[in-house]
């Protein structure tokens, strides 16, 4: 039984929220009141929605998507089919764990490292591919040239979430009741269709999940990308996240960069709405 | 796909893909015992002489006055003091959404359950303004305040007390426990695994939080070990590659111990999916 106090939970409540409302809350509130003003230095005036007219009518802007479409539509899908590849695979193999570790080890690593380690691995100076492609012929090899750049960007990506998606589905998988397969077995079934028609859509709640995060992500993401910009020359709007960040760092267009924040977050926020209707079941559990 | 899965056994799949996955960790290991000159050479064995001591460790603790020494100590600093206060919040407003019927209940949780899905940089942006007029920019409470926050952990938290049967705290009820006793005697042993998942999620987090210092820092003695090795550069402005590597590993291995020690706490679920 719950019991009603309003006073007691406020009170332990309260370290929380004066944290949360310092450092989110109000950041956000603040945030959307200075995205209706125009700035210049130190100098700020009201402008309505002046800067989201701007945001909206800037093709900078929203050629920064370029990046989150290719992943959304070829990282991801990609790396979905390896991760029930890999799922199957676990499946399949006996004593998997010490693979699963292996294939999880990624996860471990932040993203900017993630970003060195591959962008130092694909350099002119330090690949330990180029010596390897010379001795097969391949004259000068150049990894990291700007039509490259979504590919690489892929690689690295694919190599950080990809045994984790496996992991996840593969928890999945070892939920499903093994009479399902063995009955479709001895109905003459052959392993591929297993997987293909009783495996796959059992899992098709777990890929939905695995889609709203990673497109969640894919929106968002700046290390990776930072980080190959040690080694070449980024343009500044090369993703949504990497345009805000130079708009108010390099041109000191703090509102409009705020602004682009905001509409940034509104699309991710439909997003997860999906996501989000599903968890608030979790405050009933004893009601 | 079918084809290539019979001709070709599991285990051969499994070997290739786990050379993919150890590749990058494999070359980061073999790239801390090379010098400059041996990293241009672009070999994927250990350099000979191995200069991991000799000329790597050594000038990692005098390079700019033994600055990268106060990266480590910074990082450690900002992820502990952020994961204990931030886990121990979240585990006290975990308790109250789990023990207590109370005003705002519902649009409370939604509303943290929103926030959760807020980017980190659409928040940064404002509250780097709101640490400006606060005269907060460039000290390090500008990192520790904003990580003493996980405001998904919240939502975590409420999942695992939800896992306390009531009749934990109907027990305490009668053996006369207050309040504030059965949060830290009944309560916090409960939901232990919680605690220590969340502690070790946001510890990571923080480690690995390269955008908020990137922001909020200008004073390079503050920064973070993953700000501060991206900054790793000669006077004339060039990056010292074997020293960023170093960096690279020194940020790594921490994360590395935690996850071989640390594993059976982190379960690959869907809820810890930002990096």
């Amino acid at each position: 039984m719950k019991k009603k106090n309003s006073l007691r939970a406020y009170l332990f409540l309260a370290p929380f929220l004066v944290f949360f409302v310092l450092a989110t809350a109000y950041p956000l509130v603040y945030g959307i009141i200075l995205s209706f003003f125009g700035q210049r230095g130190a100098k700020m005036w009201f402008v309505g929605a002046n800067n989201y007219a701007a945001v909206v009518a800037d093709p900078q802007f929203w050629s920064g998507f370029g990046i989150p479409a290719f992943l959304l539509f070829v990282q991801i899908p990609l790396m979905l089919l390896l991760g029930i590849f890999i799922a199957l695979l676990f499946e399949r193999i006996k004593r998997s764990a010490f693979y699963r570790l292996i294939f999880y080890l990624p996860y471990a690593l932040p993203g900017v490292i993630a970003g060195i380690l591959w962008s130092y691995m694909f350099s002119k100076s330090m690949s330990p591919f180029v010596p390897l492609l010379k001795a097969m012929g391949v004259a000068q090899p150049d990894f990291i040239t700007n039509p490259n750049l979504p590919w690489i960007l892929l690689v690295i990506i694919l190599w950080e979430w990809t045994g984790y998606t496996a992991l996840v589905l593969y928890s999945t998988l070892v939920s499903i009741p093994p009479e399902y397969a063995e009955a479709a077995q001895i109905d003459g079934a052959t392993r591929f269709q297993i997987a293909l028609h009783i495996k796959v859509p059992m899992l098709k709640n777990t890929l939905f999940l695995l889609l709203i995060f990673n497109s969640i992500g894919a929106l968002q993401v700046f290390n990776e990308p930072r980080m190959l910009g040690g080694l070449i020359t980024l343009p500044p709007n090369f993703t949504p996240a990497m345009y805000i960040y130079n708009e108010a760092f390099s041109y000191g267009a703090f509102t409009f960069a705020i602004a682009m924040g905001l509409v940034l977050a509104a699309v991710i926020f439909v997003i997860s709405f999906l996501f989000m209707k599903g968890s608030v079941k979790e405050l009933d559990v004893h009601a | 796909m079918r084809k290539l899965s019979r001709t070709i056994p599991p285990h051969l799949w499994a070997i290739a893909l786990a050379i993919f996955f150890l590749l990058p960790v494999y070359w980061l290991l073999q790239s801390t015992t090379k010098d400059n000159g041996q990293l241009i050479q672009g070999t994927f064995l250990p350099g000979d002489p191995n200069h991991f001591v000799n000329s790597n460790l050594t000038e990692v603790a005098s390079f700019n006055n033994g600055v990268m020494l106060q990266w480590l100590a910074n990082s450690t600093l900002y992820a502990a003091v952020g994961s204990v206060v931030s886990t121990f919040f979240c585990a006290m407003a975990g308790f109250a959404f789990r023990r207590y019927i109370f005003v705002g209940r519902r649009f409370l949780f939604l509303l943290i359950l929103g926030f959760s899905l807020v980017p980190g940089f659409t928040l940064t942006l404002p509250l780097f303004i709101e640490f400006k007029d606060l005269h907060l920019l460039d000290t390090m409470w500008a990192v520790i305040i904003p990580s003493c926050v996980n405001v998904f952990g919240v939502y975590m938290m409420v999942v695992y007390w939800n896992q306390v049967p009531d009749e934990m705290f109907d027990a305490a009820v009668i053996d006369g426990a207050g309040e504030t006793a059965m949060f830290f005697r009944i309560g916090l042993p409960g939901v232990r695994p919680g605690l220590i998942t969340l502690l070790i999620i946001a510890f990571v987090g923080i480690w690995n939080n390269y955008f908020l210092p990137l922001v909020m820092l200008s004073d390079a003695t503050k920064f973070p070990l993953i700000l501060g090795i991206t900054t790793i550069n000669s006077l004339q402005g060039f990056p010292i590659y074997n020293l960023r590597i170093m960096g690279a590993f020194l940020t790594a291995l921490p994360l590395l111990v935690i996850f071989a020690v640390l594993q059976r706490f982190l379960a690959p679920q869907l809820t810890g999916a930002i990096k």
